[in-house]
């Protein structure tokens, strides 16, 4: 079932994309803004450009564009023609022939991509309708035989399923399937795995490069993350304030960038550290373990910890005898996949879920047998940072007012004179200027935003900070920032920091020792640099596999080898 | 869970709200002053003729037994002789519930394919005119007391354009009713008008956030036309929240009858419930409150069995 290509396309010199001068501008309650300008940039059939850059840079911006599903308040100047027709100016009839056939998209966010009440095999069947006449029969059975092929296991079953009945990645495969329905030309793919494991996103670039391999696709490719570019891009485009700053092909964007803020922008990404081929870890493994031994009495520390929620048949088993614990001074990483128990954890370890099994020892006292009165004064020693520095900061008060909460329950004797003192001397240490105490949280950048939560975190001078993934809403610049403060006031506090992320590359930085969390269990602990150069087990080797290096060379090389180890791995369970 | 043992722990969870009720409303009945002896008998009436009153009635015993003495009576389906009207209390029940079922069923009917269209319309065509007019029109018809426009009803539909009687049918079935429909026209558009108000706003402010949700933005990808996405995604995931919302409002369709029996002379359980709390009947009193509190739970009930079938989330108990 091979589209025919409209010979517009080879007309236009092969481009199946091809953007001229394309401008977007908002209107917004605050005037006009320019969110995109002078953008021209051109895919061909069968290639991947990657268009990167930071939060607001506009690359999502320009991708919507191109599919003309812009919001109602923006409008688009320039040229952008798909395939022979220029979206910006069409009418919505002569759009919808074109999307999700000539041109389909795969969004950012597989958990909301989906009609919640429809069951998958009858989305992707529409998508097939929208454009052939065919019977609903035929387009029901053409939606198994998608699913079977983005990797669906039972696609029969699968496709009776509703979304909510899948996982993450099954979803985004479910969304894939129903972007190359009909074989389109173009396909749009808006920061396709950021919302998923870094496992999953493997399989799902993957599937991917091989879709577009096999149907000679164009792929553009949006996305953040440079490691994504170095695995999936021919080429790459830039994007900094709407515009574009340079483009080429992905060796020289990645390897010798010539633009400043390519430069900034790369030597802000952290890199994950890979063993040298054919080094051998065992005795540096054993050297680290035996001279750098963490000394004190634990912050916190869990001991054989076990966590059921709910009952029976429906008991899900959250974490399985984990034990570790956190020392003055030093980070421990919590790592591992969504679903892993590293939140779950991190939530025990704040005595904010009670283990069925174990105990937790919080600044030397059981938690289990401390009263509530003594658990609140233990908690006034906590810090934590959340994930997203919007929810977890309350609109409605000021920045000053947020900071000073802890100081309100926990020191209540202080005077008001005393609490604005305190507040302006953590916002200090926090960098930020203390004019924002007056503000909202709203006014300020998503990076300002978490030095926020950092302040309020710090305010007690805790002895143990919580941050339960802290940058991982953040543009790379931004958490690069982050990081450093919080590695500069530990320095200077000493607290213990228990930092629970899905990043390996950020955790292999910032966490002296790290524990990789699996299904429940504590799968592997240890020294960063032991642990996550030189893995003991295949778990934590399949994930620090399945990361995407920001070198395209040496990320060509690291798939090749994931892959074989893949192949390896099923040949030996066959045999 | 399964559909069976979800419906049999929704019922028993139902018997315990009903039994609560009872308790409720029987201490707030006889916490009331003056007593049903002086109501009954009159201001003439001697010491001795409402202690011998009392007596009869058991009105002298110890509350809790007196309510033990009533709920054994209940389950024998026995809900009480009237004070005021000498007639069974199940008996004036049966007569009058059905018409009252009619009256708001209807209602609730006709005020759902109204509200659900119009909700629907005005969020397809947010801040136009037509959303301006109608959003305009719902806060005046949310406003308006019932009784106020039964009134302005009855003199525009039947003093000056005499297109419909003022008065409900007078028959004693439903059936009866039911042979005159054109005297139901204006007790059953009263009924429906907050309905009508109350629901279009719940159901435009339901689709449109579904309209920004990103599934639309999934289905407009692979070039579903706006029409069709609002008939096959949008509007069913809007209508869950409304379905919740209508089994919290069988109450208020109850008060709603109440008031609109008495209006047209309309002879249901409002018009009973009226008189019954006039004369401090209270046996009548609490068969109507157990009646209406059975039906507003009946009407959650449904109400919940509903959103299963529309959302098969909720039967997988993750919503």
């Amino acid at each position: 079932m091979s589209a025919v290509r409209r010979p517009a396309a080879d007309a236009r010199g092969g481009h199946i994309l091809d953007l001229d001068d394309l401008g977007v501008v908002f209107t917004t309650e605050t005037g006009p803004v320019q969110a995109v300008r002078g953008v021209s940039l051109h895919v061909a059939p069968g290639e991947t450009l990657a268009l990167v850059g930071e939060s607001g840079s506009g690359k999502s911006t320009v991708a919507l564009a191109a599919m003309g599903l812009l919001a109602g308040n923006a409008r688009a100047t320039g040229r952008a023609v798909v395939d022979g027709t220029d979206i910006v100016g069409a009418d919505e009839e002569r759009l919808s022939g074109l999307r999700g056939s000539t041109v389909s998209m795969v969004f950012q966010e597989p958990a909301t991509a989906l009609d919640p009440l429809t069951r998958v095999g009858k989305q992707i069947a529409e998508v097939i309708r929208n454009h052939r006449r065919v019977s609903a029969a035929d387009a029901a059975a053409r939606a198994v035989e998608l699913l079977r092929r983005v990797g669906i296991p039972e696609p029969e079953q699968r496709a009776r399923a509703y979304p909510f009945q899948l996982s993450g990645g099954q979803r985004q495969r479910v969304v894939i399937a129903m972007a190359i329905a009909n074989e389109p030309a173009l396909l749009i793919a808006d920061e396709p795995t950021t919302a998923l494991d870094v496992t999953v996103q493997a399989e799902i670039l993957d599937l991917l490069r091989r879709l577009a391999a096999e149907t000679g696709t164009g792929v553009l490719l949006v996305t953040h993350n440079m490691g994504v570019v170095a695995d999936f891009a021919d080429r790459v485009a830039v994007m900094y304030q709407g515009a574009i700053v340079e483009t080429g092909p992905v060796e020289d964007v990645l390897l010798r960038p010539s633009h400043d803020y390519t430069k900034r922008l790369l030597s802000a990404v952290p890199r994950l550290s890979v063993a040298e081929a054919g080094e051998s870890g065992g005795a540096a493994q054993g050297d680290d373990r035996g001279t750098d031994a963490p000394a004190g009495e634990p912050a916190v520390e869990l001991t054989d910890v076990s966590v059921v929620f709910g009952r029976g048949k429906q008991a899900v088993h959250a974490l399985k005898g984990v034990s570790f614990a956190v020392r003055p001074g030093e980070t421990l990483g919590l790592v591992g996949e969504s679903g892993s128990g590293k939140s779950t954890a991190s939530r025990v370890a704040l005595g904010l879920i009670a283990p069925t099994s174990g105990s937790v020892t919080l600044f030397g006292a059981d938690l289990a047998r401390t009263r509530a009165r003594a658990r609140r004064a233990l908690r006034a020693g906590i810090g934590v940072v959340l994930q997203d520095p919007v929810a977890s900061l309350d609109a409605r008060m000021t920045v000053g007012e947020c900071v000073a909460e802890p100081l309100r329950i926990h020191r209540r004797g202080l005077s008001g004179r005393e609490r604005e003192a305190l507040v302006a001397a953590v916002l200090d240490r926090v960098r930020l200027p203390r004019e924002v105490a007056r503000r909202t949280p709203r006014e300020l950048s998503g990076g300002q935003r978490q030095r926020v939560s950092l302040a309020r975190a710090l305010v007690l001078e805790p002895r143990l900070l919580v941050a339960d993934e802290p940058t991982s809403a953040l543009d790379v610049s931004v958490q690069e920032a982050v990081l450093e403060v919080i590695g500069e006031l530990q320095e200077e506090l000493g607290f213990a920091c228990l930092f629970v992320s899905h990043d390996l590359a950020v955790v292999q930085q910032f966490a002296r020792r790290v524990v990789v969390m699996r299904a429940g269990r504590a799968e592997e602990q240890g020294l960063t640099s032991a642990t996550l150069l030189h893995p003991e087990t295949d778990y934590t080797r399949r994930l620090l596999a399945a990361v995407p290096v920001p070198d395209p060379v040496v990320q060509r090389g690291r798939r090749a080898e994931r892959l074989a180890t893949l192949a390896a791995g099923r040949t030996e369970e066959q045999g | 869970m399964s559909t069976y043992s979800f419906l049999i722990r929704r019922v028993l969870q139902a018997l315990a709200v009903v039994l609560l009720v009872t308790v409720v409303v029987f201490c707030l009945l006889h916490a009331l002053p003056g007593g049903p002896a002086r109501g009954i008998l009159g201001p003439q009436a001697t010491a001795s003729q409402i202690t011998a009153f009392n007596h009869e009635q058991g009105l002298d015993r110890p509350l809790p037994v007196q309510y033990v003495y009533y709920l054994n009576q209940l389950i024998h389906g026995d809900l009480g002789m009237s004070y005021t009207l000498n007639e069974p209390v199940s008996q004036l029940i049966t007569e009058r519930l059905p018409k009252t079922l009619l009256l708001t069923v209807l209602s609730a009917v006709v005020g759902l394919l109204v509200a659900v269209p119009l909700g629907v319309w005005q969020a397809v065509r947010r801040n136009k005119p037509v959303d301006y007019v109608i959003t305009t029109l719902s806060f005046i018809a949310y406003s308006t007391p019932v009784y106020f426009l039964g009134l302005i009803l009855v003199l525009v539909f039947s003093q000056v354009l005499p297109w419909f009687p003022a008065q409900a049918p007078q028959g004693n079935s439903v059936w009866a009713v039911l042979s005159q429909p054109q005297g139901l026209v204006l007790p059953v558009v009263a009924g429906a008008a907050t309905m009508v108000a109350v629901f279009s706003r719940y159901m435009r402010s339901a689709t449109l956030e579904n309209l920004t949700e990103d599934y639309v933005r999934t289905a407009r990808a692979g070039g579903s036309r706006p029409r069709a996405i609002l008939t096959r995604h949008v509007f069913r995931n809007s209508l869950t929240p409304v379905v919740a919302m209508l089994g919290y409002y069988v109450p208020v369709l109850f008060g709603g009858a109440l008031v609109v029996e008495q209006l047209f002379n309309y002879p249901g359980m409002g018009l009973l419930f009226w008189t019954a709390a006039q004369s401090s009947d209270y046996p009548v009193l609490l068969g109507c409150v157990l009646v209406i509190s059975i039906a507003t739970v009946t009407g959650t009930l449904l109400a919940d069995v509903l959103q299963r079938v529309i959302d098969p989330r909720v039967k997988a108990g993750r919503s």
